[in-house]
C-alpha cells in the first residue's frame, strides 16, 4: 500500500472567494480521495422564512441569501408564491425581470473570468474585467435603484420600469461591453498561461457529468445540453433570442469559454429585451394568501436554483426549501479532483465558481 | 408536476425503477415537517430537455425511523441526504451529521418543535 498525505485546502486561502474547506488524500502530487465541509456560513435562512417573516416579506430576505444571484433568489421565491396565489405575470413584467436575470448572469460570469485571470497571476486583467464589470453593475444599479441587493422583483410584477433614458444607457453600456467581451475571448484563446495550458486540466467528463447530477456552465462544458431556461415555460426565452452554449471536453477551458459564450448571448438577449418590451403595467395586484405547494427552477448563473415553497392558506408559510447550484455541484467537483494534480486545485476550484454564501444558506 | 407516495420500506425499489440518470436530474431530498413528530419526505427529480416536468416521490415517516440512502443509485444524493440528518435529526444510513452544524450539535432547526 502506498503511502498518502492530507492536506487541507481552505477554509481560508489565497485562491477562494468565500469559505470551504476541502482535504485532499494524496498520493505524491495526485488526489486520491476528497472530502468537502461547506457549511461556514450558514444562517438559517430556510428557518427564518417560515417563523420570522411573512410570506410577502419572504421575497427580501432571500435576496440576502447571496449577493451574487440576488436577484434569482427573490424571482424564484416569487414565481412560487404567484403561482400558489393564482397569479401570472404579463410578458412586460416577464420581460423586466428576464433582463435582470441575464445582466446577473454577465456581472457574475465576469467576477469568475477575473478570479481565473488572478489565480493565473494575471493581477492586472483581474483588475480590468472587474472595471469592465461596472458597466453592468451601473445597469442594475440605474434599473432598480440598488448594485447588489436589488429588491426589484415583489409579488406581482417589478418595482421600477424602464424608461427612454434607461434603454439609450442599456445600449451604449452593452455596446461597450461587447468590444470588453471579444478582447477577453481575444485572450483567451490565445494566452497559454491564461487558459490553453487549462486544456485537459480539471475534467468532468460527459458520463461523470450525468452520475454526479452536474448542472449549469459545468455541465454544460462537458457536453450535457441541459439549462433551466429552456426547460421550465415560465419565460419566453426563445423569443429573445436564447441560444445554449455547449462545449464538449468539460476541462478549465472549455469552462471558461462557456462563460464567455454565454455572456455574448446574454448581452444578446438583453438588447433584444429592451428594443422590443412589451406593453403593461409593471406591477399588478394579487389577492389572497399562498395554500398548496409550488416549485419552481430558475437558471442562475452557477446552474439550477430550485425552490419548493408550501403555504397554508396564512401570512407564514410552512415550508421554504432553498437549493442553490452550488449545493447540487459539490458531488462533481469532488469527483473532478480526485484524478487531479494537487498543484492544479485552486485553478480547478475557480473554475467551478463555487458560491458558499448560496450553498451554507 | 406529479407527485408520487412511496414508503420507506421501498424507496430504493421505487427510484431503481425510475430512475435514468441521462433521462432524469436528481435534484435534491426535502423534509416538510407535519408536526405531531410527522414527517414527509420528498425526493425530486426533473426530466432533461422537456419542460415543466417534475416527479416527486414523497414518504410519510417520523423522526426515529431510519430513512434508506440512496446513495448507492444516486452518487450525488449524498449532500441533501446530509442536509437533512442536520436540519431535521434524521437518521439516514452512511450520512453523516455536520453539513451545517456542528458534528455534536444537539439541534434540529427544522423540527417544528425546536
Amino acid at each position: 500500500m502506498k503511502k498518502t498525505i492530507q492536506i487541507p485546502l481552505g477554509s481560508q486561502h489565497i485562491s477562494l472567494l468565500e469559505p470551504i474547506r476541502f482535504k485532499f488524500e494524496c498520493e505524491n502530487e495526485k488526489i486520491i480521495g476528497v472530502d468537502a465541509d461547506v457549511g461556514f456560513v450558514h444562517r438559517g435562512v430556510e428557518l427564518a422564512c417560515t417563523r420570522s417573516f411573512e410570506f410577502k416579506q419572504v421575497g427580501y430576505v432571500v435576496a440576502r441569501v447571496c449577493g451574487l444571484c440576488a436577484i434569482t433568489h427573490s424571482l424564484s421565491y416569487t414565481l412560487a408564491a404567484e403561482k400558489l396565489l393564482g397569479y401570472e405575470a404579463n410578458d412586460r413584467i416577464k420581460y423586466l425581470r428576464m433582463l435582470m436575470v441575464e445582466l446577473d448572469r454577465i456581472h457574475s460570469h465576469m467576477l469568475c473570468l477575473a478570479h481565473t485571470a488572478e489565480n493565473a497571476g494575471f493581477e492586472a486583467l483581474f483588475m480590468q474585467i472587474m472595471a469592465d464589470r461596472e458597466l453592468v453593475m451601473d445597469l442594475q444599479e440605474a434599473i432598480s435603484g440598488n448594485r447588489v441587493q436589488f429588491d426589484f422583483i415583489a409579488i406581482g410584477g417589478v418595482n421600477r420600469d424602464l424608461t427612454p433614458e434607461l434603454t439609450a444607457l442599456i445600449h451604449k453600456n452593452l455596446t461597450l461591453l461587447s468590444e470588453k467581451i471579444d478582447a477577453l475571448i481575444g485572450l483567451f484563446n490565445n494566452n497559454w498561461s491564461l487558459s490553453l495550458k487549462y486544456k485537459g486540466v480539471g475534467v468532468l467528463r460527459l458520463e461523470d457529468a450525468y452520475t454526479y447530477n452536474a448542472l449549469g456552465p459545468l455541465a454544460r462544458a462537458a457536453g450535457l445540453a441541459t439549462d433551466v431556461r429552456v426547460e421550465t415555460s415560465d419565460f419566453p426565452y426563445e423569443d429573445i433570442g436564447y441560444t445554449m452554449i455547449l462545449e464538449s471536453t468539460g476541462d478549465i477551458h472549455a469552462r471558461n469559454f462557456v462563460r464567455l459564450r454565454e455572456i455574448v448571448n446574454s448581452i444578446a438577449m438583453c438588447r433584444n429585451i429592451a428594443d422590443n418590451l412589451p406593453a403593461g403595467e409593471i406591477l399588478e395586484k394579487t389577492k389572497g394568501k399562498p395554500k398548496g405547494e409550488a416549485v419552481v427552477r430558475v437558471e442562475a448563473p452557477r446552474g439550477e436554483l430550485f425552490y419548493l415553497v408550501r403555504g397554508n392558506g396564512g401570512n407564514m408559510l410552512e415550508r421554504v426549501r432553498i437549493k442553490t447550484p452550488t449545493f447540487s455541484g459539490i458531488p462533481a467537483m469532488m469527483e473532478v479532483f480526485k484524478s487531479s494534480e494537487y498543484a492544479d486545485a485552486p485553478a480547478i476550484l475557480a473554475s467551478f465558481d463555487p458560491c458558499m454564501s448560496c450553498t451554507a444558506k | 408536476m406529479t407527485k408520487l407516495e412511496t414508503t420507506l420500506a421501498t424507496l430504493l425499489a421505487d427510484i431503481g425503477t425510475f430512475y435514468e440518470p441521462k433521462k432524469w436530474h436528481f435534484l435534491t431530498v426535502n423534509g416538510i415537517d407535519l408536526g405531531e413528530g410527522k414527517i414527509e419526505l420528498q425526493w425530486i427529480f426533473s426530466k432533461y430537455g422537456v419542460k415543466d416536468e417534475i416527479v416527486i416521490y414523497y414518504a410519510l415517516s417520523d423522526y426515529e425511523t431510519p430513512v434508506p440512502s440512496l446513495v448507492s443509485l444516486i452518487p450525488s444524493a449524498f449532500m441533501g441526504e446530509r442536509e437533512i440528518v442536520d436540519m431535521f435529526g434524521l437518521k439516514v444510513d452512511g450520512a453523516e451529521r455536520g453539513l451545517y452544524l456542528d458534528e455534536d450539535s444537539l439541534q434540529h432547526p427544522l423540527r417544528s418543535e425546536s
